[in-house]
């Protein structure tokens, strides 16, 4: 039975301390849906029976058929708190003096080839349940999300979860469980401190400080060490803080003496046992083995004066099934989960203060960033939609986001501005009315009439005027919410065709749509060559797209070609001469050389440190400190490219040229073909600084427009690549395996066949769990899963997550490297001419 | 390489014609101006037919269409206005010399003489400019210095307004697919327009409300209209289809100014209809284009 009311919800909608938006996020499989469960239920939503069976927010039936999450789902959950817990809050905590709370949860994908799903859910949040499984500890994937969370300054709390596979399958006893526990607590710290932002604070976790839960989502249960405080600090006369403190780390307690001490000998010098084994995990100890070696008397007696009481059916269960009852009566996973929250996370109003500054692209003093850091539902709104929910309607999307300050209404008429608006043009921006709006609950949605800011809302009627993402505002001179970062890229490429060529128009059409209801899918349609591309993370975000593609957006049989993989190109040394092009019409020469950048630039530039967006004095600045940068070329950048925000750098380096102000836009025209689409095989250019040395150009303006500088400057661009020793960067995955050491061998003779290397192993100490961290490139990453499964009898399970681009050996102009291989193979999928055009076709002479 | 001069099929020189005649093929260079008539009127007087040549094919192709069988036969390149006037077509002298290939001129009228048809000594002309079309990220301005330095030294301006004949837009360029836009013709009141922001931009005094200009249409042609007077005066009325050019007077001498008085009888001219400025394929240039567009096919 659902235990609250649209209405509940919408009241406490207004008590702005009273919501917590939060995501959880975890490496795959560590139980995040399973867990999830756990507070749905509590919520009445499902019922606590199949509660971490469910997977509730895993709505499609993909989804539950692969046993993973692959798009983030959003539930809003209402909860009255006791009012022990009440009683805890700080002064800013308990402003509103109401017991209910609105948790807007949203649960994520764990797989990397999904992380741009992750980001979508942690913008529109404040705070983070980093669920680790206790066994594997910190993976790849939980370092990811983690960094993710704390770039967005989203504070995390964890969750150590699937506890009962210590006590059931590795069979730890009290203290080996206790080390292993404070490691994995100890290495999501590490974690934090590395990408700590100091403006979010101390953000690293401690049990003591009831910012760690430990429990079994799966069997639905877990706890705080406030709870075991609670239940000691009156037997041992002490506050419950002060008794958290000391049920974790070296703390431990002398029966004899009744004193607390620091070492693990009595005064007498006899061994003492941790106070963490002594309270918290011997009981739990006790519990399990009683129950599942059904020592009946010993149980009893426990139930009693745990006051646990079984009903009905309950008390003919044995074994597992008992144990998921007792201990979900004993130590309710949802409490624990729910106390953390409520605590720990801060609500809308805390964190949009901390919070504006990496948010909003505008000024910080403009009505929208003051509206935004108060909270303000009085202020004009603002609020940022980050991901499209396909609709049971097809082709309709919702558009998910969340609401930072002022009220959001059906029927409101708003300014819709996608990525591409700048304040003050009408590019990119739309006026409409909102159709209407809704709260999203997991696989249904509930009508709303309004949404205050703090929350995540659902919105009809946007989907067709926002590609992705977007800013939805009511004030004129708003700017938009910056851009989310993804940490994963779309490095693998499929073309896609349909099976029945009249059913082209049905694909372009679902392109649109597959491009709209996936934060991270490329689609790309080539119309010189009738070419569909679809790009994604990985082989498997690429399968789960094209499934999506056939079967929901397009609902066409398709036919997809091998997978390929994206290359760039780059230059590794300077031109050897400067270039000239002449227009076509002759009255224009501009002379150029290209020179190779530095990667961490290119880094920097795609992470966004340094960008067109950027004061450029700043950007100046960063570039003499870092990079030793020329101060007058630092001064010049005219353009990034491509797409005017990619890796490459177009300078002007000439002196005092008459018109060369006119010709920019031309130039940065041809420069963003030039580095789009580079002189080898027509991929993207990478790490290309291309210097303008020099031009003379036509007295009158007519005679040198666009027509005669965009090309003019392609070409001499290409010249310039020609000149300075082009080479293929190819992408290349960080492959991370958790194994157990049988399975070593298998997982390094399939690395070495496939080109890749192994850079780290280690063992999880207590386990038989080796950790594995090695380079693959994406070429020849496909079907490495399928391959290192069976090598390792299906115990090898690894992560594939884009790392960096590596330099393909040799050059593309000798016959039989494998650059020239890649180059001539690409050349013809793309139907190119054949062999790279020589430097005549782009260089003239005086 | 042989001047057509600026009115229609007759304004050829007679020498001109002969030449024409002598030709194996005629070649009309069609991209940077409009003549009066069409190429079936230009075929229909000179007996002769007549290939339009569009910008690709003299930038790109000269060799192989113009200049290789100019080696062997006589090859015709007919320019509108002069061939080294208002566009120079140096490049290709230039290069069918080089070829080895003879080039002989017949020059006729272009507008850099024609202009003097207003009453302004072409001896007081300087630096001739052209005003292109803004778009929103393009917004050249060069011309404004090269008027100021003009009006330092006491000299007139003539301004050569956009002419978009087949151009591939930014982004046709940019996905590489060879589709032109309509062609479009700039009308003075565009040009005032823009004059007048960017004086605002600079606010140097060279080109307010209050300067003298002359609007000439279609100079050399049956329905040829020129009007003298402040930009503010000019900018509302209607001058008609294009071509259109522009003069910003500079010192006059006195029987300049005498045949100015005379020209500046605009109430002749019917203002412009509302929202003809805003959108340059409307109204009195729809004409003008249909004409252009059967000339460049």
């Amino acid at each position: 039975m659902v235990r609250f009311t649209l209405s509940d919800i919408r009241e406490i909608m207004n008590y702005k301390e009273n919501i917590r938006c939060l995501s959880v996020i975890a490496h795959v499989d560590h139980g995040k849906s399973t867990l999830t469960d756990s507070l749905i239920s509590k919520a009445g939503i499902i019922s606590s029976a199949k509660a971490g069976e469910a997977r509730f927010t895993d709505t499609r039936q993909d989804e539950q058929d692969r046993c993973i999450t692959i798009k983030s789902t959003g539930v809003s959950l209402f909860y009255e708190v006791d009012d022990e817990l009440v009683a805890q809050f700080s002064e800013a905590q308990a402003a509103s003096g109401k017991n209910g709370f609105l948790i807007n949860l949203i649960d994520s994908p764990g797989h990397v080839d999904f992380s741009s799903e992750v980001s979508a859910a942690l913008r529109v949040t404040d705070g983070a349940l980093v669920v680790v499984d206790c066994v594997e500890g910190v993976c790849v994937q939980t370092e990811t999300v983690l960094r993710q969370a704390l770039g967005e300054r989203i504070k995390p709390v964890l969750m150590v979860n699937k506890m009962d596979r210590v006590f059931l399958e590795l069979q730890l006893d009290p203290e080996e469980a206790y080390q292993s526990f404070a490691r994995t607590i100890e290495s999501v710290n590490v974690v934090i401190a590395t990408y700590n932002d100091d403006a979010l604070g101390d953000v690293a976790v401690y049990p003591q400080e009831g910012t760690v839960a430990f429990g079994s989502g799966l069997h639905g249960w877990g706890f705080t060490l406030g709870r075991f405080a609670s239940l000691y600090a009156k037997k041992f006369g002490v506050a419950e803080k002060k008794m958290m403190k000391k049920l974790w780390g070296d703390s431990f307690f002398d029966p004899k003496t009744k004193k607390w001490r620091k070492v693990a000998r009595s005064d007498k010098g006899k061994p003492l046992k941790r106070a963490f084994c002594q309270f918290v995990l011997d009981p739990i100890y006790k519990l399990v083995n009683a129950v599942m070696n059904n020592e009946t008397a010993v149980m009893e007696k426990m139930f009693e004066s745990l006051s646990i009481k079984l009903k009905g059916d309950e008390k003919d269960l044995l074994g597992k099934p008992l144990l998921k009852v007792v201990m979900r009566k004993f130590l309710p996973a949802a409490e624990a989960l729910l106390e953390m929250i409520v605590l720990h996370l801060p609500s809308p109003v805390t964190a949009q203060k901390y919070r504006v500054e990496t948010l909003y692209e505008g000024p910080l003093d403009d009505p929208c960033a003051i509206a935004i850091r108060d909270c303000d539902p009085e202020g004009p709104l603002m609020l940022y939609v980050s991901k499209m929910v396909p609709t049971s309607d097809k082709g309709r999307f919702y558009a998910f986001g969340r609401v930072f300050s002022g009220v959001c209404r059906t029927g409101q008429k708003v300014r819709i501005m996608g990525p591409e608006y700048v304040p003050g043009k009408k590019t990119d921006l739309f006026i409409k009315n909102i159709q209407r709006t809704v709260l999203m609950m997991g696989r249904s949605v509930d009508q709303i009439e309004d949404v205050p800011c703090g929350n995540t809302v659902g919105l009809v009627g946007i989907d067709q005027y926002l590609l992705k993402t977007g800013t939805i505002t009511t004030e004129e001179c708003a700017h938009n919410f910056k851009v989310m970062k993804f940490s994963v890229s779309p490095v693998v490429r499929v073309a896609v065709e349909p099976k029945n060529p009249s059913e082209l128009p049905k694909l372009v059409e679902g392109l649109k749509r597959l491009s709209k209801s996936d934060p991270c899918v490329l689609c790309i349609s080539d119309e010189s060559t009738g070419e569909h591309i679809v790009a994604g993370a990985g082989e498997l975000h690429l399968e789960i797209c094209l499934k999506d593609l056939a079967e929901d957006h397009a609902g066409i049989e398709i036919v997809q070609s091998e997978p390929v993989v994206s290359y760039r190109e780059t230059v590794t040394t300077n031109s050897t001469e400067t270039c000239l092009s002449k227009s076509p019409n002759k009255h224009n020469r501009i002379w150029a050389e290209a020179e190779p950048m530095k990667v961490e630039l290119c880094d920097d530039i795609e992470n966004k440190v340094v960008t067109g967006r950027q004061d450029a004095k700043e950007r100046a600045r960063y570039l003499i400190d870092t990079y030793e940068w020329d101060a007058t070329d630092a001064k010049k950048i005219w353009c990034f490219g491509p797409e005017g925000n990619g890796p490459n750098l177009c300078v002007d380096a000439s002196r005092a040229v008459q018109y060369l102000n006119e010709i920019k836009d031309s130039v940065v025209a041809g420069f963003q073909l030039a580095s789009a689409d580079g002189v080898l095989c027509d991929e993207n250019m990478r790490g290309v600084r291309m210097n303008i040395t020099d031009a003379n150009l036509h007295a009158d303006t007519i005679h040198r427009g666009g027509g005669q500088i965009i090309p003019t400057s392609r070409r001499v661009f290409y010249a310039c690549q020609l000149t300075a020793e082009p080479r293929l960067l190819e992408p290349v995955y960080l492959v991370d395996i958790q194994a157990p050491d049988v399975a070593i061998g298998g997982i390094y003779s399939t690395l070495t066949t496939r080109r890749g290397h192994v850079f780290a192993q280690d063992q999880r100490p207590g386990t038989p769990l080796y950790h594995i961290k090695a380079y693959l490139p994406v070429m020849e990453s496909f079907g490495f899963t399928a391959a290192l499964r069976s090598q390792t009898s299906g115990q090898a399970f690894p992560q594939c997550v884009f790392d960096h681009w590596q330099q393909l050996s040799g050059s593309p102009f000798d016959d039989g490297t494998s650059t020239a291989e890649v180059v001539a193979k690409t050349r013809a999928r793309k139907g190119l001419k054949e062999g790279i055009p020589a430097l005549g076709n782009f260089m003239d002479r005086m | 390489m042989i001047g057509l001069g600026l009115g229609d099929a007759k304004d050829i020189t007679v020498k001109g014609l002969e030449a024409v005649r002598t030709c194996a093929r005629v070649y009309l260079e069609a991209y940077t101006s409009v003549l009066g008539a069409s190429k079936e009127e230009l075929e229909a007087f000179y007996g002769v037919e007549v290939i339009v040549a569009d910008r690709e094919l003299v930038e790109s192709g000269a060799d192989d269409t113009l200049i290789e069988p100019a080696k062997e036969e006589n090859i015709g390149f007919l320019v509108v206005g002069d061939p080294f006037g208002a566009t120079t077509h140096t490049d290709l002298v230039v290069r069918a010399r080089a070829a080895g290939v003879t080039v002989s001129v017949i020059h006729n009228a272009s507008i850099m003489n024609a202009a003097g048809a207003c009453g302004l000594q072409l001896y007081n002309f300087g630096l001739t400019v052209s005003v292109v079309f803004f778009t929103e990220t393009w917004r050249p301005d060069s011309f404004y210095n090269k008027v100021k330095i003009n009006a330092a030294a006491g000299l007139h301006t003539l301004c050569l307004l956009d002419i978009k004949m087949k151009e591939i837009s930014d982004e046709n360029l940019a996905k590489g697919r060879m589709i032109y836009d309509p062609p479009r013709f700039m009308t003075v009141n565009q040009c005032l327009s823009q004059f007048l922001e960017v004086e605002e931009k600079y606010g140097e005094g060279i080109l307010t409300a209050d300067t003298q200009v002359v609007a000439l249409a279609r100079v050399g042609q049956e329905t040829q209209v020129i009007a003298a007077g402040s930009i503010a005066e000019l900018l509302p009325l209607d001058f008609g289809p294009p071509l259109h050019s522009l003069v910003v007077v500079g010192e006059t001498h006195f029987l300049e100014d005498e045949i100015l008085a005379g020209l500046s009888q605009t109430a002749e001219l019917k203002p412009l209809a509302d929202g003809a400025n805003d959108d340059v394929e409307a109204g009195s240039t729809a004409d003008a284009i249909a004409v252009a567009a059967d000339g460049a096919e």
